[in-house]
């Protein structure tokens, strides 16, 4: 069965893909996140300027492409997210 | 007994306004609609036991005089509320704006208020057993316990409803009523449950994000 995803989804998703494949501490490429994410290119460019503005991913400029890594903000926001959901489904509900 | 049963609706005040708030909280921080949802039921339903409670009080004080009317609102209310507790997990899909104005204005012009309060506990059954069986889905689909202790407290509040209904048809048994508000009570204290670990977890809810 298809589930559709919420926004605040897909942003948790982006978020925990930043923070969960940073394993060498300089960033994760847009592959990645697209390859996570399951989204198109331009949605997901679209995306990553929305959070970088807003404070919950940070954007490091390479030699040739952008890498991300989350924020302090961005964790903060996983953990609120985290505990919301976990509210959410005890009556049964997603976020 | 009148002073039994004022306590208890005005304890089901203080539950469900706890869990708005709380679910209020998650629609500010994370703009669920689903939060949303689920704060407008708990708010009805807050409404709902504060007015019967009111009412309540008017007949243990004969000084606050309330009419038959309160009594249909104070039940209305907590029938919108289990409405959207009920449909919360689908309720944009269903049914159109038009068709939930509908389903509230439909019983208010048609109806006298006797048989208002009869339909009104009828709809709250109804809307109780939907949300405990869409619960128990749910639970089925996640397998968390919590889940699960939610449709127990949601079917307590439905049998609750079911003896407020009785509660209505046989007026000389007294216990009826303080039955019925017991069980919604227990039930309304399980949904509780969820609240609770934000208060025990510690968890800061209101943080900047």
């Amino acid at each position: 069965m298809v589930q559709y995803r919420t926004q605040v989804r897909i942003i948790a998703d982006v978020l925990s893909t930043a923070r969960d494949m940073n394993t060498e501490g300089n960033g994760v490429g847009v592959t990645t996140l697209l390859r996570k994410g399951n989204m198109s290119y331009s949605r997901m460019s679209k995306l990553l300027s929305e959070l970088v503005g807003s404070g919950l991913l940070l954007e490091l400029n390479g030699e040739k492409i952008s890498k991300y890594m989350i924020s302090e903000k961005g964790i903060h926001f996983l953990a609120v997210y985290y505990q919301f959901e976990d509210f959410a489904q005890s009556f049964g509900l997603r976020l | 007994m009148a002073m039994i049963e004022d306590v208890l609706q005005f304890i089901g005040v203080f539950v469900s306004f706890s869990i708005a708030y709380v679910a209020f909280r998650g629609v500010k921080q994370t703009h669920s609609s689903s939060l949303l949802r689920l704060t407008t039921a708990f708010v009805f339903l807050g409404f709902g036991f504060a007015v019967e409670g009111f009412v309540e009080l008017g007949q243990i004080t004969p000084a606050l005089p309330f009419s038959t009317m309160a009594v249909v609102a104070g039940l209305l209310l907590e029938t919108t509320g289990y409405f959207f507790l009920a449909f919360s997990h689908a309720i944009d899909v269903m049914i159109s704006k038009k068709m939930g104005v509908a389903l509230l204005i439909f019983p208010v012009i048609s109806l006298s208020s006797t048989q208002l309060v009869d339909v009104l506990s009828i709809l709250s059954l109804y809307f109780v057993l939907y949300g405990v069986v869409e619960t128990v889905y749910s639970y089925a689909r996640t397998k968390r316990p919590d889940t699960l202790l939610i449709a127990l407290g949601l079917a307590l509040i439905g049998a609750g409803t079911f003896v407020q209904w009785l509660s209505l048809l046989y007026l000389n048994v007294d216990v009826l009523s303080l039955v019925q508000i017991i069980m919604k009570e227990i039930g309304l204290l399980i949904l509780f449950t969820p609240v609770l670990r934000f208060a025990v977890g510690g968890v800061r809810i209101d943080g900047p994000v």
